[in-house]
């Protein structure tokens, strides 16, 4: 099975939007109305009901004159994901596709996953259970329409993109395709790259960039957080071996005990209550 | 120590008040609560606790539940027997030659072997460690609790890093529990120390074996 990845060359992204509604349709998400952000975008950032949102940055140049970028933002589905690794009910999982997704059957809403992801994707949605009137939570994100996949179709994101800012393909052919772009693009942005951060492993969604990333709301070097890998690789394992470390010894004193004790019950009370130090 | 008398006829010891005893289990009961109510979220070999618990967030709500009776015991000492804890602090803090060589002397006790163990004070080596690690577990589960529980009051780095510091005050408390509980109630040669922890008194036998400094102290104030 080849990886894939989707491409956001944002130097082609017009802001139309129509990535925001073709997934909103294809995932049969709610509207979600927000205040007036003070500019043209229409939310904040992604939401738990919004899985991509197309932000506007303006952008003021060197030289004075002023850039309008567009970024079409959305779950970037790291290969080293650090929601997978904090989730506690192994709800978050890798496919086939390379694509990071949230089983919300497992999803127990805790909101790790929300509070570790370094690009701040991951939102919980709030639900209410009408037989019994309680609200209970669901983390929710981009799932790169890994449905979509499963029937050898585009991302809907992708499908709809009318400038091909979005496009998806074999990972070695997306990657390829972004290098040309980026020597076509450099004479006119110097600070061109290509977003595929190594922190991470690598996401599944490669960005061509103008600017640098941080112009557009992006971690320059975003990482599993340091407290995620200490917490899930060190103080977890290192927890549970412990707990049977004097389990064993325990069971072993009581073992030993019951085996060799009897004999010297007498012998010892009378060492220890007269011993000096 | 003028708690300390001897029944004369069972030879029997006071070693800790009613409050202390008290506070001790219900200290005891809430840490068994939380465990239950937060072990799903510790390993999924646990999961099955969600059903009997009613579900994850009602998992979630008791645990902060518990939470709140977690600290109680510590209130209850610091407003009505602050001799108690004035004491239990000042003696796992005191730390001299004879409890260093406690270390050296328990495997062969705690296995069932005899050995030469130097004279303990009013609690020994191994509950000077004991109750350091259940406070220093204590303080850590707490704070990382509290920045959990509110997340609005607290930096969001604050909230990452209490996750793995409230994963290690649980590790630790619970790593020591194990031979806490054996000790005070299967191992042959301390489980009468249980009696402590009951009615209040240990037999001045036990005292002579166990903890021969302060049997020492209680013959040189004649009681």
């Amino acid at each position: 099975m080849p990886e894939f990845v989707k491409l956001v060359d944002v130097t082609k992204c017009t802001g139309c939007r129509a990535c925001m509604v073709a997934c909103k349709n294809w995932n049969d998400l709610p509207a979600e109305r927000q205040e007036f952000q003070g500019s043209i975008q229409s939310h904040k950032k992604t939401t738990a009901h919004t899985w991509n949102v197309v932000t506007y940055t303006e952008y003021e140049q060197e030289d004075g004159s002023l850039d309008w970028l567009f970024r079409h933002s959305a779950c970037l589905h790291c290969k080293e994901a650090a929601c997978v690794k904090v989730c506690p009910e192994n709800a978050i999982g890798y496919t086939k596709f390379g694509s990071v997704v949230i089983d919300s059957e497992k999803c127990i809403g805790c909101g790790y996953c929300v509070n570790n992801c370094p690009f701040k994707v991951v939102e919980l949605a709030e639900y209410k259970d009408e037989q019994n009137d309680k609200t209970y939570y669901k983390a929710q994100k981009c799932t790169l329409c890994t449905n979509r996949l499963e029937k050898n179709m585009q991302p809907a994101c992708a499908v709809t993109c009318p400038t091909d800012a979005i496009v998806f393909g074999e990972q070695e052919a997306m990657l390829k395709q972004a290098e040309a772009r980026l020597a076509e693009i450099k004479p006119l942005y110097p600070n061109a790259n290509i977003y595929n951060p190594p922190g991470v492993g690598g996401t599944h969604a490669v960005y061509v960039l103008p600017e640098k990333p941080s112009v557009f709301g992006l971690p320059e070097d975003p990482r599993v957080p340091l407290s995620a890998t200490i917490w899930k690789d060190y103080a977890q394992p290192i927890g549970k071996a412990l707990f049977g470390v004097t389990t064993m010894a325990v069971i072993g004193a009581f073992i030993s005990n019951s085996l060799f004790r009897r004999h010297e019950n007498l012998e010892q009370v009378e060492n220890e209550g007269g011993s000096e130090q | 120590m003028s708690r300390n008398r001897i029944h004369s006829e069972q030879q029997m010891v006071r070693r800790f008040t009613r409050t202390f005893i008290v506070t001790h289990w219900l200290y005891a009961s809430s840490f068994l609560a939380l465990l239950v109510t937060g072990l799903p979220m510790y390993t999924e070999f646990f999961d099955w606790l969600y059903p009997v618990l009613g579900g994850p967030a009602t998992a979630r709500q008791l645990h902060r539940i518990f939470a709140v009776v977690f600290v109680v015991p510590f209130l209850i000492l610091l407003v009505f027997d602050r001799a108690s804890l004035k004491n239990w602090l000042k003696q796992i803090l005191s730390w001299k030659k004879h409890d260093f060589q406690f270390f050296a002397a328990f495997p062969k006790e705690f296995f069932g072997f005899h050995t030469d163990m130097p004279k303990q004070d009013f609690f020994n080596a191994g509950e000077k460690l004991n109750s350091i690690l259940q406070m220093f577990s204590f303080l850590l589960l707490i704070l990382s609790g509290v920045f959990m529980w509110f997340p609005k009051y607290f930096p969001k780095w604050l909230q990452v890093w209490s996750y793995p510091i409230h994963d290690i005050g649980f590790g630790l408390a619970i790593a020591v529990v194990v031979g806490h509980i054996y000790l005070s109630i299967g191992h042959p040669s301390s489980r009468v120390s249980i009696k402590g922890m009951t009615k209040g008194y240990v037999p001045m036998k036990y005292v002579e074996e166990h903890h021969g400094r302060w049997a020492d102290e209680l013959r040189r104030q004649g009681k």
